[in-house]
């Protein structure tokens, strides 16, 4: 069966969202039980996928062939669905497994029954096996599929609460610009199509000499892509996004934007490596300042902590932005500094998904306890829930990048790569995180400091298990950093910067 | 092992025990300094009420809109352009669309 487990990854939570409203109808106790089978049964599989492709190199699994491995169909044309999985695709999925791990069961208790909480789960398993889909798969029109089926899950996710005024049309605004970006992004892949008569990332990559067709494909892809990566000032979405979704499930809203920037990063490396302008590099780069700085003074004036954090959370993709672009601009001369940025870019994908999943977990312990997320009515907090507040600081001092913890850790990486490339960008980024460190202690402030509030007893012991996992994540990464970085993050960064030929040749051979 | 504990930032290395150890260090430093002031604390009496403005205060909560009240208010044209920006209609966000395909044709073409 091991054979099978990047298809299994993605079927099992597929095919489990579609029958836990089945089982629900038996009993509510056995749908749970079977959610968590599932989403630790998708976590062991890309777990082992990830073990395997550190240690044996780019995994490719062919659908429908009389071998997985059997890429090329007679006639030596790679014309099936396959998933290509190299270390870039394994680390992306490793960052979706772990939060849906920590997810699913904080869910389980934060979502009550009469509000839809079938559904929730339901849609959030879609979710995860979109997000594994587009990490693993290996041609354009199954990124497209799956990037549909991650848009429409989050718009369920984020509306589904139709008694609240604000998630369906928060919903609403999404589904349109997600469907512009996936429209883009299917028209592009149609005009490679067109062209080159395949769909193949590894066979296209091979063909594209940057011909005006394939520089029209590129600007869709981008302008796709930007938006669905909630990069400004195409991030209106975002902050609406992450703020009426459920607590729980904004863990995995944060992960789908990231497999965005995922496949923003393949299209540029991987399918365009051989044929990029410094300019999109510069884009990417700008784009990544405009976003932190912008996100970072939205954040300063918010007065609901939900979307305080979401806007912390967006200005962190332009962290990521800056340190891959900053790879991007270098790419033809590949400096070591440009590979520093590029790691920098990436770890910090893995950090942000615990800090900011953190900080959504936080927010929805306070709502649970008091009912409200204004910040206006808030405060004392700390006195009733000093795990939640202990957290809530962690996770705030990570994402503003405060030494020793993981936030720092990339950061640091990205301030010195940047700087080497022009200072500007690494005093920006630095000014931004300053202006974030001041956010957050606000918002601490607000909530948790004051004199003591009453608040609902008996929170879940799982809220704090959930958000524990998080906070030793938080821990661990930022005083052990050099293993991650050598054993995780280094790979997945070199699959991008040098690995093109590689995943060309898993796949055409030669 | 050493290299699991730090990493190799290009122009140095960032080493987060290095910099525990260090702070640990200051930290020491500054709790001497305390043990040396003065002692007229005294847990219980008048010296721990809250002094908000000459005020006595029943519920003396400091709302989080009054933290960097004079820099939000410094930067209120700025803030509120920002604020306009995010006008929460969707024909604008689509508008924002329009612009970045248009700067990424300029670039890419």
């Amino acid at each position: 069966m091991s054979v099978h487990a990047p298809i299994l990854a993605i079927a099992v939570p597929l095919l489990g969202g579609f029958a836990a409203p089945l089982l629900a109808r038996i009993h509510r106790k056995v749908r749970d039980l079977w959610v968590l089978l599932v989403v630790f049964f998708s976590g062991a599989c890309v777990g082992y996928v990830a073990a395997h492709i550190l240690s044996s190199g780019i995994w490719v699994y062919v659908l429908g062939a009389r071998n997985p491995q059997e890429t090329l169909a007679p006639g030596g044309f790679p014309i099936r669905i396959m998933l290509t999985v190299d270390a870039m695709s394994a680390f992306m999925g490793l960052i979706a497994g772990f939060l849906a791990l920590v997810a699913f069961p904080f869910a389980l208790k934060y979502i009550p029954e009469e509000e839809g909480k079938t559904l929730a789960l339901t849609l959030s398993l879609l979710l995860l096996a979109g997000i594994l889909g587009l990490a693993y798969t290996g041609d354009l029109f199954n990124f497209f599929v799956f990037l549909e089926v991650t848009s429409i899950a989050a718009c369920g996710i984020i509306g589904f609460r139709t008694w609240i005024s604000r998630a369906p049309e928060a919903a609403f605004k999404t589904m349109v610009l997600f469907s512009l970006s996936g429209l883009f992004f299917l028209l592009a892949s149609a005009f490679l199509y067109g062209e080159y008569g395949a769909l193949n990332l590894a066979y296209l990559s091979a063909q594209i000499k940057g011909t005006l067709v394939d520089k029209l494909a590129l600007a869709l892809f981008l302008a796709g892509l930007i938006m669905k990566v909630a990069a400004a000032p195409v991030h209106f979405w975002a902050p609406d996004a992450y703020g009426e979704a459920p607590a729980a499930k904004t863990l995995l809203l944060v992960v789908n934007t990231q497999v965005s920037l995922y496949g923003l990063w393949r299209v540029l490396f991987t399918l365009y490596g051989g044929a990029l302008s410094a300019g999109v590099g510069w884009l990417v780069t700008s784009l990544g300042l405009l976003t932190m700085v912008v996100a970072a003074f939205m954040a300063l004036v918010q007065v609901d902590l939900g979307r305080l954090v979401a806007y912390g959370a967006v200005s962190q993709i332009g962290y990521m932005m800056l340190g891959v672009g900053v790879g991007l601009v270098t790419l033809a001369g590949r400096p070591d500094y440009g590979f520093v940025a590029m790691k920098g870019g990436i770890f910090h994908m893995l950090n942000d998904a615990l800090t900011v999943g953190l900080l959504f977990l936080c927010v929805g312990a306070v709502e649970w306890t008091k009912g409200t997320r204004d910040l206006r009515e808030l405060g004392g907090l700390g006195h009733g829930l000093p795990g939640v507040a202990l957290c809530f600081l962690l996770a705030s001092l990570a994402l503003a990048g405060i030494p020793p913890l993981n936030g720092f850790a990339s950061k640091i990486l990205i301030y010195e790569g940047s700087f080497r490339l022009s200072p500007i960008l690494a005093a920006v980024a630095v000014l931004a995180s300053i202006l974030l460190l001041a956010v957050f202690a606000r918002a601490f402030h607000g909530a948790f400091l004051g004199p003591r509030a009453e608040v609902k007893e008996g929170l879940p012991w799982v809220f704090l298990l959930s958000m524990g996992a998080l906070a030793v994540g938080i821990l661990v990464l930022g005083l052990v950093p050099g293993f991650f970085v050598e054993e995780l993050v280094a790979p997945a960064a070199k699959a991008l910067w040098h690995g093109r030929a590689l995943y060309l040749a898993a796949v055409l051979g030669g | 092992m050493e290299e699991t504990l730090k990493i190799i930032t290009g122009q140095g290395f960032w080493s987060p025990l290095l910099w525990l150890a260090a702070a640990l260090g200051i930290l020491l430093l500054a709790f001497f300094l305390w043990s040396r002031g003065r002692r007229e604390y005294k847990r219980g009496t008048e010296q721990e009420l809250p002094f908000l403005s000459g005020e006595r205060a029943e519920d003396p909560r400091v709302g989080a809109s009054h933290l960097y009240w004079g820099f939000v208010e410094a930067l209120k044209p700025f803030l509120n352009g920002l604020r306009d920006w995010h006008s929460g209609v969707i024909t604008d966000y689509v508008g924002w669309f329009v612009v970045i395909l248009v700067v990424v044709l300029l670039l890419v073409l």
